[in-house]
């Protein structure tokens, strides 16, 4: 999760607070042209390839839905 | 879309519609289509690969470089295809508003091009590779909010023309690289001859509605440079695609793409491929200087 946090850190330095709540989608902290790199930033964090045509977007609205479906099915696996 | 709060678009376009009509050509007959690419030739320039110049390059096997060539064409060609889904379809959107009556008639020209240049680049994909690359998602929450309605105009007529000359960079070099099979070499060659008129029309209509961005709020132009920059590497980024590594059999596709993204190489081969790009967004006041 500290690869996730670093990746959108970087990319906002404006954002003072991460909240593992905060809409990344609609505060624009994930914005349409940073969205690949972060489909492959977790791909290569879970080892599990993400379909483009078959995505839903609620798995990657915050911190806490990221962890619960990507990283934690990989520490249950 | 609220082209209402757009002054009409005024450009003077009698030349370019007179090539569009004079070079004309059925593209459905054009191409003499091969059973097969020729074993053991690349599909695409192997100095334009994403890995090109690197020793990643150089620990491939053969093998690998000749199947990196293709699968790295199909992806250059997939990415046209979702482009040109995109430009399309804000055109078509666009093509009988007021604000574009005075350009219509060479966006009839447009659409009808790019739909023709869509299906030439799927038959490459589908008859040599059995496939294209899906489109990359997008958000539907986009990345322009911020903007004003005229600096979003402007930002999707950036977008098609940054799209184009990418992939013109790519056409000119490949058009005439005789270490190509020839269909290859052809299809290149005649996007890159469409796709002349097109980027002189881009800049043009670019040209006016930034003109009228910096008309309504100057302060607003280096909130759109700095979309471009990102805009730009994000294209950049497109070229290099998992996906066909691992379909090139190389393994450990996405740490190779990092590595290949942050090489000093591919860095320099960037500025190649963007120079012209940034040299015109910087001479029209909008280049990558301006962000912060």
């Amino acid at each position: 999760m500290q690869a996730v946090r670093e990746f959108i850190l970087d990319r906002n330095p404006k954002l003072e607070r991460l909240d593992d709540d905060l809409d990344l989608i609609d505060s624009r902290a994930i914005n349409s042209l940073a969205f690949v790199e972060f489909i492959f930033l977790l791909e290569e964090l879970t080892g599990e390839s993400i379909d483009p045509e078959d995505l839903d977007l609620d798995d990657f609205r915050t911190l806490n839905a990221i962890g619960a479906r990507f990283l934690k099915q990989k520490a249950a696996s | 879309m609220a082209v209402r709060e757009i002054e009409p678009i005024e450009l003077e376009l009698d030349r370019l519609e007179h090539m569009a009509e004079s070079g004309y050509y059925n593209p459905y007959t054009l191409f003499d289509w091969p059973d097969a690419i020729e074993p053991d030739m690349p599909w695409m320039s192997e100095s334009l690969t994403t890995l090109a110049g690197t020793p990643m390059w150089d620990e491939l096997t053969r093998e690998q470089q000749i199947a990196l060539t293709k699968y790295e064409a199909i992806n250059f060609f997939s990415l046209n295809i979702h482009g040109i889904r995109e430009l399309m379809s804000e055109v078509v959107m666009r093509i009988h508003e007021r604000t574009y009556a005075n350009v219509s008639e060479f966006l009839h020209h447009f659409i009808g091009e790019e739909n023709e240049h869509m299906w030439f680049f799927a038959q490459f994909c589908l008859r040599y590779g059995g496939k294209l690359y899906p489109a990359q998602p997008t958000l539907q929450a986009d990345s322009v909010e911020h903007l004003s309605p005229v600096a979003r105009e402007l930002v999707v007529f950036a977008r098609i023309l940054i799209f184009e000359e990418i992939v013109d960079h790519y056409n000119a070099y490949m058009a005439t690289d005789e270490s190509l099979p020839h269909i290859a070499r052809e299809i290149n060659r005649v996007h890159h001859q469409d796709e002349s008129r097109h980027v002189a029309f881009g800049r043009m209509i670019f040209t006016n509605l930034l003109g009228q961005v910096a008309k309504r709020d100057p302060a607003e132009v280096p909130l759109v440079a700095e979309y471009l920059e990102n805009y730009l590497r994000y294209s950049i980024a497109t070229l290099y695609n998992p996906a066909a590594y691992r379909d090139a059999g190389i393994p450990d596709a996405l740490a190779l793409r990092r590595r290949a993204l942050e090489h000093p190489a591919r860095h320099a081969a960037h500025e190649r491929i963007l120079k012209r790009t940034r040299t015109f967004l910087t001479k029209a006041g909008v280049g990558r200087e301006l962000v912060k």
